[in-house]
């Protein structure tokens, strides 16, 4: 019976993408709100003062280049694992083109430092999982082999296959994707969410200081401008002064906004 | 006018009699496993987890539809743990393949069209086979029930769900009983 419990309700791929756009993205963003202007945003501060306009982000292509905390195989396999999570397919860009991958690597940098190990251990389990129960590498599983895989470990039922898991399997599938929503629908401000793919895809409006009626009227017929930008691109925000290139730049919390 | 009558009052007790009947017993089997042997690692998480084979005969006269329960009745809280549920199955069918899809975009095998898969005890509406505790040995009990009706349940049902939808349609019951227990790679020789 130990394996067979519920440790986390299990996803799809498509229902995770569901569950993410409904709960994913409230629970990583911050709450500050902004009124998009054509040519740039205009920022209200505490209080209602008049907004202050800032320039928009310029768009940004998601980081190339090995990971800092992994080989060139983990990358391979962990990169396969997030595309699985949330692919690129007609619904649009998926996690890897959200930049979830350079997020993860980044917050093993700082933050999540004490979780690279377990990165590195789960995902030779991972792999090994796929090779002693469907007969190859986790990177040449079928992606139908790979999220058979994927829901194995997340139900913990991989736990007990011998291959190396550190704890339960499920643990390891929560850390990778709670790591791939935060890289995905995360602040940009962490190395995520990139272009702003992530708030695209599940159709966030955007932080907004304040919503007026008619911005409410808008948002619920569907036509209101998403605001494109990063809450550090506001003054009464700090992530201590660097830029999103600037591995630094996320102080203490390492995306945990 | 009395032979009418006790026609008619023959005819309502034979009904009567027949409702109230057990249900008659079938044969479940499979390719792959039998009752009181232990099933190969594919059909788990040792192996590539696809739902087994299953085959059925002798189904009761007048079965209009199928559903199938996998379970073990010694884990759970409270007991059985649910590890596979399938319903709406057409009574032309014969068995179920190897392999029933987990996604439910995937469209099911010829033949068994319309039939939906129930909410196992992982909340999936899938096959996921046997894990039990290391160096133990769990039944899985696949019970198959005929029923006289062609029910249209929605997809997703739990076990007490599909079993409060298919009662007084059960009309017969067939199951297999094969055993399990991990084969970690580790162990393997």
């Amino acid at each position: 019976m130990a394996d067979e419990t519920r440790e986390g309700s299990a996803i799809s791929r498509r229902a995770l993408l569901r569950t993410a756009g409904a709960a994913g993205a409230a629970a990583l963003l911050p709450g500050p709100v902004v009124a998009a202007t054509e040519g740039g945003a205009r920022v209200a501060a505490p209080g209602g003062v008049e907004p202050t306009a800032v320039p928009l982000l310029p768009p940004a292509a998601a980081p190339a280049g090995p990971l800092m905390n992994l080989t060139a195989h983990e990358t391979e396999i962990l990169a396969a694992i997030v595309d699985r999570l949330i692919p690129s397919d007609d619904l649009g860009p998926g996690a890897l083109d959200a930049g979830a991958l350079r997020f993860i690597d980044r917050a093993l940098s700082e933050a999540d430092s004490g979780q690279a190990e377990a990165y590195r251990s789960g995902l030779a389990a991972l792999d090994r999982y796929s090779r002693y129960t469907r007969g190859a590498p986790f990177v040449e599983l079928s992606a139908r082999d790979q999220d058979s895989v994927l829901i194995d470990c997340q139900i913990g039922s991989a736990t007990g296959a011998g291959v190396g898991f550190d704890g339960s399997s499920a643990g390891f599938f929560n850390m990778v994707k709670s790591h791939t929503w935060q890289g995905t629908f995360g602040d940009p401000q962490y190395g995520g969410n990139v272009n702003f793919v992530g708030w695209d895809l599940i159709r966030y409006p955007g932080l907004r200081m304040r919503v007026t009626d008619e911005d409410q009227r808008r948002l619920e017929a569907e036509e209101l401008e998403p605001v494109r930008r990063s809450a550090y691109d506001f003054g009464q925000f700090q992530a201590g002064g660097a830029s999103a290139d600037d591995p630094s730049a996320s102080g203490s919390d390492g995306g945990r906004s | 006018m009395r032979a009418l009558t006790t026609a008619v009052l023959a005819a309502w007790l034979g009904a009567a009699h027949s409702a109230a009947q057990e249900p008659r017993t079938f044969v479940v089997e499979s390719p792959a496993m039998s009752t009181g042997e232990m099933m190969p690692r594919d059909y788990s998480p040792d192996g590539r987890n696809v739902s087994p084979p299953l085959a059925w005969r002798g189904l009761p006269e007048g079965t209009r539809q199928l559903a199938v329960i996998c379970q073990d009745h010694g884990a759970g809280n409270p007991p059985p743990w649910v590890h596979w549920i399938v319903y709406n199955i057409p009574a032309t069918a014969t068995g179920l393949p190897e392999g029933i899809p987990f996604d439910p975009a995937d469209p099911m095998p010829a033949g068994l069209e319309g039939a939906a898969q129930g909410s196992n005890g992982w909340g999936l509406s899938m096959y996921r086979g046997p894990a039990p505790p290391a160096g133990t040995v769990h039944h899985y009990d696949f019970a198959v029930f005929a029923l006289d009706a062609e029910l249209d349940l929605p997809p997703g049902l739990t076990r007490a769900e599909l079993l409060a939808s298919i009662e007084g349609h059960v009309i017969g019951q067939g199951n297999m009983v094969p055993l399990y227990r991990r084969q970690p790679a580790d162990a393997a020789p």
